[in-house]
């Protein structure tokens, strides 16, 4: 019993290790320039105003604001990964696997925060998601043409 | 719940295919030949046997189920000699390293295959009973520990080899999964919770392990790339310094 019990544990915990790594995995994927600038500009975003506080200011985390702030941003950047310059109107598989890997990682913070834990790696992580997919929105953006549009220009118009 | 496991199992049939079928048309054989006999392995079991006797004999027959159970014993020997594999794939660059690790890894199969073979010969009878789930349990914890071992090789010798890593993690759900999910049914043995949980999570983290290496096949950078990408000092500089 205490061999399963010793089996349970140690699989358990490196099956979410390793779901965690090829998450990031997935996230180290270079971009040819920033693309998510456009798209946080045009779209109001303010998940890199939270990462800069929290990385150049150390401030203490404001747990409801950042909490809406991050949802808000994810909500708008699941839309736009749906529905902006996709043809086929549907996530792809590592869009996917980022969507279950922010939710997890949600309910992470949510946990951090109930049990009075540090709850600044967690958004951290959260806003290197959010900036994964505005950088696929703009790069999206970008390879199609819209007369003279710029990718800002084309999702206010949206 | 009928539905969604007959869509699980289609899905994996039709990723398996698909994966094989995008490794031949584009002849990515180097380095992966042990990968594709593996899928081959998959999709002939899982994919076209097990349908096969399912059909013939029905869910909750004798053959059905030594079936399934000693396929699944050799699909996870299979994943044993893939990871072996990748242990080669690894130490590409890192000779002498690679002679001490191949002696540990034959060591090590011999063993595994010595106390597989023993243990199934003398519990044949007993495959329907909690023999297997232990059996089981025991060799995809003993895959997970060699996993865990390459993928802190390849955190040691600081590998760029991006897709090596991406399907060691996909190896690393696939043995993972089902290996808390035996543990658990041990630990509940008189309850079917565990046991129909099975037929859920073994499907889901094989579904997790193709869809991760068809990441790392169609969108990670090669190691050549990675390599044709940096000046020729600087590849030289990469090369004698994994020589070292």
């Amino acid at each position: 019993m205490f061999g399963a019990c010793l089996v349970l544990v140690i699989s358990t915990g490196l099956f979410f290790f390793y779901f965690q790594v090829a998450c990031q995995r997935v996230l180290r994927r270079r971009f040819d320039r920033e693309y998510f600038l456009a798209i946080v500009h045009a779209n109001r975003l303010e998940f890199p105003v939270v990462r800069m506080t929290l990385e150049e200011y150390e401030a203490p985390v404001d747990y409801p604001r950042v909490r809406m702030t991050l949802k808000c941003d994810y909500l708008a950047l699941t839309y736009l990964l749906k529905n902006a310059a996709n043809v086929n109107q549907r996530y792809s598989r590592d869009e996917r696997l980022l969507i279950l890997y922010f939710n997890a990682i949600s309910f992470y913070l949510v946990a951090c925060h109930w049990l009075r834990r540090q709850e600044k790696p967690a958004i951290l992580r959260l806003t290197a998601i959010l900036q994964y997919f505005a950088n696929v929105v703009g790069e999206r953006v970008s390879t199609i043409r819209f007369g003279n549009l710029t990718a800002s220009d084309y999702l206010l118009n949206l | 719940m009928r539905y969604l496991s007959v869509a699980l199992q289609y899905g994996i049939y039709l990723l398996e295919a698909g994966l094989l079928a995008y490794l031949t048309v584009r002849r990515r054989f180097g380095g992966l030949v042990c990968l594709i006999l593996y899928l081959s392995l998959l999709l002939a079991f899982d994919g076209v046997s097990r349908p096969y006797i399912l059909y013939r004999y029905g869910y909750s027959s004798r053959e059905y189920a030594y079936f399934y159970w000693l396929t699944d014993v050799l699909l996870t020997l299979g994943a044993f000699l893939l990871v072996c594999a990748f242990f080669r794939r690894a130490c590409k660059y890192e000779q002498k390293m690679w002679h001490s690790i191949r002696l540990v890894l034959v060591f090590v199969l011999i063993l595994t295959l010595a106390i597989s073979l023993l243990a199934l010969g003398r519990n044949y009878d007993q495959i329907r009973t909690v023999f297997i789930v232990e059996f089981q349990q025991n060799l995809y914890f003993t895959c997970l520990v060699l996993n865990t071992l390459l993928y802190i090789l390849l955190q040691q010798i600081k590998s760029t080899d991006d897709e090596l890593a991406l399907l060691v993690c996909g190896l690393g759900i696939q043995f993972a999964g089902p290996a808390a999910n035996l543990a658990l049914a041990r630990l509940t043995t008189g309850q079917g919770f565990a046991s129909s949980l099975y037929g859920y999570v073994s499907p889901l983290c094989t579904l997790g392990m193709l869809l991760t290496w068809f990441y790392a096949l169609v969108r990670a950078p090669q190691p050549s790339a990675i390599l044709a990408g940096k000046e020729p000092a600087q590849e030289l500089v990469a090369v004698a310094t994994r020589d070292v």
